[in-house]
Formats: structure tokens, C-alpha cells, sequence
């Protein structure tokens, strides 16, 4: 009974300060403003720009490159990502991570971070990589993770290139991308878990004048098989 | 004072637009860990310095690669050029590894050519300003035609990467080697290009336009 009774004569107050706060945060700046008038919003208007502006300069230009990409099915195509005519944020990653993209005339790069149902690739999951590439010379698939290697997996393979990976009798592959020892063409995990981001890059292609007119099955497809406990 | 606030926020909002843009328009100029910066340290030698070799038996890590993530299977090499000390001259001999060469300035790659392209196993480029063009042309015999390829650069600081796929390990210290073998020397100012030294091999009489 008595604790009833001061529970409600405690409530009262919170309910007060809520409704008190939202006042007395809106009447602050107006506060600070008066005091210091037109210089005080100056500052206030440069501050304001000066963070956010380089803070979102950093966010647009860290990580991977923001726009420039080709979705192809899994896919993403990186055509120009290495060129003069490319847009200034790709430049701007390029330099923050000290990058040299693949020139047009070299080959190109494509990336795929999830399967062809659009599940992110998982490095506890087995998964079939089937089909062909687009004609080049010579071509690479690698897988990597996120961060630094893991001390404990030794690199068995990185990646296949053209000449090493066994094809099938019409020219076509299969890789096995799993965390366990697989026949054929194993790929094996970069890591035990986590994220993972397969890379094809291309060398000496005529495809990277004319992306986009690559459709899905001239590049291989990504299938979950299953994924390990 | 309301009205007041609200104004200098949204000059705030514009203030951090035209910020954003400033910054990430001079990310490529005030980086110190961009592909040019550090390609820096090549311009005294006359043959790549090695940015990624490739993993072999004697040598299982690359100690020096600074590509964010390179291929596994490519063995990439840089020579940074300052024209403004004469054009610079690339030679590569073509070898049974295909091997590419892509021009960049700060800007990106403006020029690129796969050993495709290679005369009589001999690919040569000459980087050079526009200036330097005009004046190899003017000096240029007409009976002697010169076989280099001259690119034109934007810009004159930039650097010319050397790229060597090895398709099986077995070819991964051979990689390393086509990387290192290809020359980047100044192109003497004083010497008409077409006479000046360096390869022989596509310098035969023969002509086309004889």
C-alpha cells in the first residue's frame, strides 16, 4: 500500500520533466543565440557544415567505390573504376587506399558479395560457382574475407586462374567454394565465418568496352548448397 | 530568433555540401597513400620497382605489396615518370606470359596496351608532354619513321604499370622476373627519338611506306 503510494507520488515528476525538457532543449539554442546573436550562428552554421561535410566526404569515400558498378545478376561490373573519365569518388577511393584499378585496355574487374538468390556469401556455406566467363585471354576468381588473413588457415589456394581450373567437356567449369575439402575444383574458405567477396577479373577482354551488353549466363553462377553448423 | 536558427542551419546543410564536394575532389590531391605518392620512390631506378610479387617457393610473402587486394596470380610493377625531366621510354620484350602496360596520371589510366600489340616481340612506349610531341615530330626523318608508340600525357607526373599474369605457380618467379625486365629510361631530349638508344629490334629498314 505504501509503496503504491509513493510510486505514484514519484511518477508525477519524470512525467513533468518530459514535458519540461522538450521546452527547455528548444528554448537552448535560442538561448545561446541570444547571448551571442549573429556571430553565435555563423559559427554555428560553419561548425555545422564543416562536420558534417567532411564527415560524410569520409563515409562516401571509405570502403568500396559508391557508384560505377554493373549489376549483372550476382555480379557487379567495375568498367571504368581504373580510368580518367571516372567519377570523383571512385578517384577519391582509389587514392585513400592507394588502389590501381584495371585499365580498360588491360581487363576488368567484377565482384560478388552474395548468391544468385541474393543471400550474402557466408564462409560456412558450401556453394557452386557453374558456368563460363566472358571471352578473355586469361582470367582469375579469387575469394577473400573482411580484415586481415586468419593466422590459423593457412592460404591453400586463393583462387583459380584460366589455365589451372578443370573444365568440363564443353569448356565450362565447376568450383566448389566450401570450408571442407571438396573433389574437383576446391576453393576452400578464406576464413571460418563471416563475409566473403569473390573477385573475377578479367585480363585482356574486349568486354570492358561494352558491359553492358553481358548478360547472366555468360558469367558463372552462384549456388548455395548448404551451409555447415 | 527562430526564424534566425533555422536560416543558419540550412546554410549550415549548404555550407557541408559544397564541403563534402571540396573534400572529396581534394581526397586524390592531399592523399599520401595513393598510388602516384608511392609510386614516388620508383622514379630513380630505370627498370618497376616492385609492388606485388608474387609468392614462390623460396619467398612465401610478399613483404612490399601495398595493393589493397591484388590478385594472387599477377605480378604488378611501377615506374613513376616526371616529364618535365624529358619522356620517358618503356620497353618490353614480349615472353610467353601475357603481359600488359597502363599509363596513369593522378587523374587514372589514360593509355593501356597488352603485349598483343607488340612488333616483332618488342613493345615501346614514349610518354611525353605535348610540347615534347611537337618537338619529336619536328625532328622525326621521314625516311626513318619512328615504330615507338607516343602517348600523350594529361598531366606530367604520373606512373606506368607493368602487369605479368602467371596462369600456373610453376610461372610465378618467371612473372616476377618479366616484371623486373622491362626498362623505364628518360628518353634524352637531345637525341631525335627515332635514332635514340634503346631497342634495336624494331628498327630495321624494312618499311612499310618504303
Amino acid at each position: 500500500m505504501t509503496a503504491s503510494v509513493t510510486e505514484k507520488a514519484r511518477l508525477p515528476a519524470p512525467a513533468a520533466l518530459r514535458r519540461e525538457l522538450p521546452g527547455a532543449l528548444r528554448r537552448l539554442p535560442g538561448r545561446i543565440l541570444r547571448g551571442s546573436s549573429r556571430v553565435g550562428l555563423v559559427l554555428y552554421a560553419l561548425a555545422l557544415g564543416g562536420v558534417l561535410g567532411l564527415a560524410s566526404a569520409d563515409w562516401a569515400t571509405r570502403g568500396g567505390y559508391p557508384f560505377g558498378g554493373v549489376a549483372i545478376g550476382p555480379w557487379t561490373a567495375w568498367p571504368r573504376s581504373g580510368t580518367a573519365g571516372t567519377d570523383p569518388y571512385t578517384r577519391a577511393v582509389n587514392a585513400r587506399r592507394g588502389e590501381i584499378a584495371l585499365a580498360v585496355g588491360e581487363g576488368m574487374l567484377l565482384t560478388a558479395s552474395a548468391d544468385d538468390e541474393g543471400r550474402a556469401l557466408d564462409a560456412a556455406c558450401t556453394y557452386r560457382l557453374s558456368g563460363s566467363t566472358p571471352p578473355a585471354r586469361a582470367w582469375t576468381l579469387t575469394v577473400a574475407g573482411r580484415g586481415a588473413p586468419d593466422p590459423a588457415r593457412p592460404p591453400v589456394r586463393e583462387g583459380f586462374t584460366s589455365t589451372e581450373v578443370l573444365r568440363e567437356r564443353d569448356g565450362s567449369f565447376v568450383i566448389a567454394l566450401a570450408p571442407d575439402v571438396q573433389p574437383g575444383n576446391w576453393l576452400p574458405s578464406p576464413r571460418a565465418s563471416g563475409p566473403l567477396r569473390l573477385a573475377l577479373r578479367l585480363y585482356d577482354t574486349p568486354v570492358a568496352a561494352s558491359v553492358g551488353n553481358l548478360d547472366r549466363e555468360a558469367l558463372p553462377a552462384i549456388a548455395r548448397i548448404g551451409c555447415g553448423a | 530568433m527562430r526564424p534566425g536558427f533555422l536560416v543558419a542551419t540550412a546554410a549550415g546543410l549548404v555550407i557541408a555540401g559544397i564541403v563534402h564536394i571540396a573534400a572529396v575532389l581534394a581526397i586524390p590531391r592531399l592523399s599520401e597513400s595513393d598510388a602516384l605518392t608511392r609510386s614516388g620512390a620508383s622514379e630513380s631506378l630505370d627498370h618497376p620497382l616492385r609492388i606485388y610479387t608474387l609468392a614462390t617457393g623460396d619467398n612465401p610473402a610478399p613483404a612490399e605489396a601495398w595493393l589493397p587486394i591484388p590478385d594472387p596470380a599477377v605480378a604488378v610493377g611501377v615506374c613513376a615518370y616526371d616529364l618535365a625531366e624529358g619522356p620517358m621510354r618503356v620497353s618490353a620484350r614480349t615472353g610467353p606470359l601475357m603481359l600488359s602496360l597502363a599509363v596513369h596520371s593522378r587523374r587514372g589510366s589514360y593509355y593501356a596496351v597488352t603485349d598483343q600489340a607488340a612488333v616483332r616481340g618488342a613493345l615501346d612506349l614514349v610518354v611525353l608532354t605535348r610540347a615534347q610531341n611537337d618537338e619529336a615530330l619536328a625532328n622525326e626523318d621521314e625516311n626513318e619513321p619512328s615504330r615507338d608508340v607516343r602517348i600523350i600525357a594529361p598531366e606530367p607526373r604520373g606512373f606506368v604499370v607493368v602487369r605479368v599474369v602467371a596462369a600456373l605457380p610453376s610461372q610465378r618467379a618467371a612473372a616476377n622476373e618479366a616484371v623486373q625486365a622491362v626498362s623505364c629510361t628518360l628518353d634524352s631530349p637531345a637525341d631525335p627519338p627515332a635514332n635514340g638508344a634503346g631497342s634495336g629490334a624494331g628498327r630495321s629498314p624494312a618499311k612499310p611506306n618504303g
